[in-house]
């Protein structure tokens, strides 16, 4: 698509050179500058914002309604970028501003900057950040340095045993996921996290909520597709920067769903239960009890791993733009609307087949192929779904 | 849809990591994954096999095996006629956890279940650290069937599957001669689908 062409062309041009090893992926030159300050590359970089170059990109004549279209969905890009910006700028950033903006997707070159600020990670006021950042990451230098201070004996066994298991099946097949520094990364951010919550201590489907996180940090270092990086070749203090950084950012993301991590997990019993009082209204509902199909057979997963083994980590990562704006308890509360919207969609098809087809077809969606597009809809439809269901509430509460 | 005579609901249960879903995408798919996903709560796969001449349907619940899961996978327990309790013959741990998986089972399955003791990943010969024969003589006292497994070469797989289905079927057809049990109904279809357990109610029952 030429459009998305488009938009890596423009990411290309605003990064400075990199160092290119074309098997295991390009470190951008300004790396370490970007680690003492994650908005250095948009914000103080020397030359303005190249401007799209039209003429350019569209030199193999396209028909002219074609280029028009084109012209006007990369020049609405360019604008919701330069809004990103002017919104990033300011000493203090208008966090209402900025979730607007977030909430309808954050440009892949920004997000790594973008994302701790909605979750509060880093300080809207600019002159506070560097020293938070480098306060932050040597907290959990020290948190590592101490839960690893003695051999693996002194590890909690039974957190460590099942971390070992999980972590060779995180993204199994991914390059990135696959290599020992990535894995050794991972491992350290599961287990500090584990032993800091000891009411959940690490359960299976945390290693997959890592993911998104590592990723987009790792991307802003990065020239080349992070998914095929090899991160032993990152400088210590790159890889420490997108470690600690995923660490606290999954912290925070965990903090408002602990519940479902617990003890007989009561936050995943509520979240299906009144994910099925959502989607009762609908006709799908009926036929789901007339086959016996109980939603917890399904849904789950949908909770426990935030629709990630539904859908891919790119999808995913569009996905938590919009719930990081929503703001805290999106991940609990927006989520079952995400869900229910998402269970409603396949509608049609369900509707024609019995238990066993239901729970077969549920266990592996067909959406392969979505695209920011499905995602999009998808979360209109939850916002949608939201607006009524809190209308409905308030109408009822005022009677 | 319903082309078989008996519908039987199995759960895999047992430690993390020793090859669940593997056993189970061995057996209905002849899928094999080195490295697969962690099972989240339960997944769900069915075959059909003959047995003794009859078409029987395995409904096979494969649950997650950490102990955070418990509450959830339990609850899958209800109306199961067959267990397959796997461990890993290269991880004692996993064998040593067998007694608790048997308690479990004594806590939330009906008390007829057919439990069979699964020692998977055979081929990993050189690692064995449980011996065969301590695993069999431990799951004669307990009164469980025994077979060591290789979802990887696929070895004894099928063989597994099919004792436990088989020793199902001989359970309850035997039963059906000395009482008209009622037969319970199964979401999916207009025949037989048994539970062993015949004081489990006959309506409203949820097959899954």
């Amino acid at each position: 698509m030429v459009v998305g062409d488009f938009e890596i062309e423009m990411e290309r041009a605003a990064s400075t050179r990199t160092t290119v090893n074309p098997d295991q992926g390009s470190i951008k030159s300004d790396a370490m500058e970007l680690v003492d300050d994650p908005f250095h590359r948009f914000l103080h970089s020397p030359q303005p914002l190249p401007e799209p170059r039209f003429n350019h990109r569209m030199g193999h004549s396209p028909r002219s309604s074609d280029a028009e279209k084109l012209l006007r969905e990369s020049s609405i890009r360019t604008n919701r970028r330069i809004k990103f910006i002017d919104c990033l700028s300011k000493d203090d950033v208008n966090i209402s501003e900025l979730r607007k903006l977030a909430w309808a997707g954050t440009p892949n070159d920004l997000r790594a900057a973008v994302w701790p600020i909605l979750l509060g990670y880093l300080p809207l006021p600019s002159n506070l950040r560097a020293s938070t950042l480098a306060r932050k990451r040597g907290e959990y230098s020290s948190l590592v340095e101490l839960a690893f201070a003695r051999d693996r004996q002194g590890l909690d066994q039974q957190i460590w045993h099942q971390i070992e298991i999980d972590v060779p099946r995180t993204r199994p097949g991914v390059r990135l996921w696959m290599q020992a520094s990535t894995q050794r990364s991972l491992e350290r951010i599961l287990y500090v996290w584990a032993i800091r919550h000891p009411a959940s201590g690490y359960v299976q489907g945390i290693n997959d909520l890592v993911t998104p996180f590592f990723q987009v940090f790792l991307s802003a270092y990065i020239d080349s597709d992070p998914e095929e990086f090899d991160t032993s070749l990152l400088p210590s203090a790159v890889l420490n920067a997108v470690e600690a950084d995923s660490f606290w950012c999954l912290s925070r993301l965990l903090d408002g769903i602990q519940d479902n991590y617990i003890s007989a997990q009561p936050g995943i019993q509520r979240s299906v239960k009144r994910m099925a009082e959502l989607v009762a209204p609908a006709p799908l509902y009926v036929h789901l009890e007339s086959q016996n199909v109980e939603f917890m057979q399904f849904a789950f997963r949908w909770m426990n791993c935030l629709l990630m083994r539904e859908i891919s980590v790119k999808n995913t990562i569009r996905m938590w733009d919009t719930y990081l704006a929503e703001g805290a308890d999106a991940f609990s509360q927006f989520h079952l609307y995400v869900c229910s919207a998402f269970l409603v969609k396949w509608s049609e098809k369900l509707r024609q087949m019995d238990f066993q087809g239901i729970i077969m077809f549920l266990q592996s969606l067909p959406t392969q192929d979505w695209g920011d597009h499905e995602i999009e809809m998808l979360l209109s439809e939850a916002f949608v779904l939201n607006s009524i269901w809190h209308n409905a509430q308030s109408h009822f509460n005022a009677k | 849809m319903a082309e078989y005579d008996y519908l039987f609901k199995i759960v895999l249960i047992g430690d993390s990591g020793v090859g669940k879903s593997n056993l189970l995408s061995r057996f209905t798919r002849n899928e094999f994954n080195l490295e697969s996903k962690s099972t989240i709560g339960v997944e769900f796969a069915t075959r059909s096999i003959n047995v003794d001449g009859k078409t029987v349907k395995a409904q096979i619940w494969d649950t997650a095996g950490q102990e955070r899961y418990r509450a959830i996978t339990s609850a899958y327990y209800r109306g199961a006629v067959g267990a397959l309790l796997v461990y890993d013959i290269a991880k004692h741990a996993t064998y040593v956890n067998v007694t608790r998986w048997l308690k479990e089972l004594r806590d939330h399955a009906d008390s007829n279940i057919v439990i069979m003791l699964v020692g998977n990943k055979s081929d990993l010969k050189h690692l064995r650290a449980v011996p065969t024969e301590e695993a069999k003589s431990f799951a004669t006292e307990n009164e469980l069937s025994f077979i060591e497994t290789s979802a990887l070469d696929a070895s004894n797989v099928e063989s597994a599957f099919q004792t436990i289905l088989t020793d199902i079927h001989r359970i309850v057809s035997s039963k059906s001669l000395e009482q008209s049990a009622d037969p319970i109904r199964g979401p999916t279809s207009d025949t037989i689908p048994v539970a062993i357990d015949s004081s489990t109610p006959a309506t409203g029952s949820k097959c899954c």
